[in-house]
């Protein structure tokens, strides 16, 4: 079966993001969340990738088309813009994303609260490279979706986490207060900045210190779930559909794992949709543990005629380390358990700086071999070829030599 | 337990720190014996970690109970310093911990200071953002059991290697056993970088960390 690659293996980014918008994919879709990766496959400073929109959302769509990826995300980073631009304090280093200094927080004390304000969305700090990304991010053929921290993740970067627990715990007027000005003071007014500036009707957030077990079930009721249905409620009336998805399930040990907390954590994640529920696994060693646990989730939706969309990852660590047969066989579980009645898409999650390109090449080979459409009723008879493909660097050149004015002057 | 040690270790168990703080001070006033306090202490953030292990406790909860166990140490330490004997103080189990240069992430660590301590380890805690250097020079000062080397970020963890092989070329490999952990590691990378064990989180790092100074 084929792997949907053209005779040249060299799709340019352009030709990749045309077949991508148009819809015309064959096969069950395969995106990825690997700034991280892509800066160090393009081998592009820090200083340049986290600040330049354009070197930023050019090396994006490269490596998206020579991994032959169904999707550009042009998200830099979903934790650490807002709170850099209130004036938090950052560490900036020659090979990672900025990322906060948690042992600093910018409220140290309750009453610093007091102290912030909505930060001005096209000065302060990287904010208007985020704003460009997003909109150049159309002009590559990628997803003009809008990016923000979700409010329990901002509540801890703002606070620091150890602080955040103690607040909920001993000063719970406060944590509202805090709550209240992330929402009303940054996220919905850098929500209409996106929706003028860039034109998004559609932003996604990512909330990593939600997940479970860094919060309990009660405490994600309590402090998440309010905030972030008050949140989508207030975007809502500006004309855009926040997405956020909290109370993720992530846990590493195997005798720990409990159906019943995934299943809390589902519930969350889709009390607050309101259209085709949706429920996402983007962490964890799901290469390890049950699919079957996801899909009697979902059985209640299956059982009314309502399609459930899963959006599963693969774990980053599974990713770096392989072997690539685990790989393939994960992808091939994944579309066997939920692509015959689920609309389903294979998520690289988070993919490391230094993951082989053979790892993620062979992650997409078979989200589309394995993914073509209509699902094969057996995938044992599906037969999976690993794919070959030259370094990237041999591949941009090709893609040069195809069209010598694509790549000029180009970092990446 | 007395009713001041049960005090004590519910305190710490429910991440109560400036309670466990006063009740440390007041059982020492008391005249209770160091020994005992600590005892009371150890056993609360042990008890949280069993019940993290049956998904009851959670990373707020631990990371409560930690910090509840660092105040009441805090308390006993201020009064080991003006002089009496330390009767809490751990022999022969040393290790020095830190996290990788470019890396502020500090909770993990924390977790992992906090368990190492309460199972009678002895943890110089070197910080965050360190160089290598910093690691090098420590190891040489320090002479630890055991060197502990976090990370938190894809990014970041390729630091490990660079460590273990300054450890390496500064002859001071053989003498030290290497624990490395954090949200992207792996026993695989563990393995790569040429790690003694990997600490898949706080509770299998102190499990670790008593195999490796078993087998030194």
């Amino acid at each position: 079966m084929s792997t949907g690659r053209n005779q040249k293996g060299a799709e340019t980014p352009e030709e990749s993001s045309r077949r991508n918008t148009a819809s015309e994919r064959p096969w069950i879709p395969v995106t990825a969340q690997m700034p991280d990766h892509v800066m160090a496959l393009a081998g592009i400073p820090a200083k340049t990738f986290y600040w330049d929109a354009r070197t930023f959302v050019d090396a994006m769509a490269k490596v998206t088309a020579y991994y032959d990826m169904d999707g550009l995300m042009p998200a830099a980073d979903v934790y650490n813009f807002e709170i850099e631009a209130m004036g938090g304090k950052m560490v900036y280093s020659d090979n990672a994303m900025p990322t906060i200094d948690h042992r600093v927080p910018i409220i140290k004390e309750p009453e610093d609260l007091l102290k912030l304000h909505t930060p001005d969305f096209y000065r302060d700090g990287r904010l208007s490279y985020a704003l460009d990304c997003i909109k150049l991010s159309a002009e590559f053929g990628g997803w003009q979706c809008g990016i923000f921290c979700a409010p329990f993740s901002m509540a801890a970067g703002l606070r620091s986490y150890p602080l955040l627990i103690k607040d909920m715990r001993k000063r719970p007027q406060f944590t509202h207060d805090l709550f209240n000005f992330i929402i009303d003071d940054v996220l919905i007014p850098f929500l209409r900045v996106q929706k003028d500036y860039c034109g998004v009707s559609i932003a996604v957030s990512a909330d990593a210190w939600s997940a479970i077990p860094n919060l309990s079930v009660r405490e994600l009721r309590e402090w998440v779930e309010p905030y972030n249905r008050r949140l989508i409620a207030k975007a809502k009336k500006l004309g855009v559909t926040a997405l956020c998805v909290s109370g993720q399930y992530v846990e590493e040990r195997p005798e720990k794992f409990d159906v019943g907390l995934l299943h809390a954590g589902f519930d969350l994640q889709v009390a607050d949709q309101s259209s085709t529920p949706s429920i996402s696994v983007h962490m964890g060693p799901w290469d390890d543990f049950p699919l079957e646990c996801i899909r009697a989730y979902t059985e209640k939706y299956r059982e009314q005629g309502i399609e459930t969309a899963v959006r599963v990852g693969i774990n980053p660590k599974l990713l770096r380390d392989g072997p690539a047969d685990k790989i393939a066989s994960t992808v091939k579980r994944v579309i066997n358990t939920f692509a015959r009645d689920h609309e389903i898409g294979v998520f690289l999650s988070n993919v490391p700086s230094d993951t082989p390109p053979k790892h993620v090449h062979t992650a997409v080979a078979a989200a589309h071999t394995y993914g073509r459409l209509p699902i094969a009723d057996n995938l044992d008879k599906v037969e999976f070829k690993p794919f070959k493909r030259e370094s990237f660097q041999e591949w941009k050149a090709k893609v040069a030599r195809d069209d010598p004015g694509r790549t000029k002057g180009d970092p990446a | 337990m007395t009713d001041i040690q049960q005090e004590i270790k519910k305190a710490v168990l429910e991440g109560e720190d400036a309670a466990a703080f006063t009740l440390c001070r007041e059982a020492l006033k008391e005249g209770i014996e160091t020994m005992t306090i600590c005892k009371a202490i150890m056993s609360g953030v042990q008890e949280a970690g069993e019940l993290w292990k049956q998904n009851v406790y959670f990373m707020s909860d631990m990371i409560m109970s930690a910090e509840a166990f660092r105040r009441a140490m805090e308390a006993v330490e201020t009064y080991l310093s003006m002089g009496e004997t330390g009767a809490c103080r751990p022999v022969g189990r040393r290790v020095v911990i830190g996290t990788v240069a470019g890396d502020m992430h500090t909770l993990g660590k924390l977790i992992v200071k906090v368990m190492l301590q309460a199972n009678r380890f002895e943890v110089i805690d070197l910080g965050e953002d360190l160089p290598c250097a910093t690691f090098i020079d420590k190891v040489k000062d320090l002479n630890p059991d055991i060197l502990g080397i976090g990370c938190y970020m894809t990014t970041t963890m390729l630091e490990i290697k660079e460590i273990i092989k300054s450890l390496q070329e500064g002859g001071l490999r053989d003498g030290v056993k290497v624990m490395i952990g954090g949200v992207p590691t792996t026993q695989g990378f563990a393995d790569e970088a040429g790690a003694d064990a990997w600490g898949k989180d706080a509770l299998d790092a102190v499990e670790k960390a008593k195999q490796l100074i078993r087998s030194s």
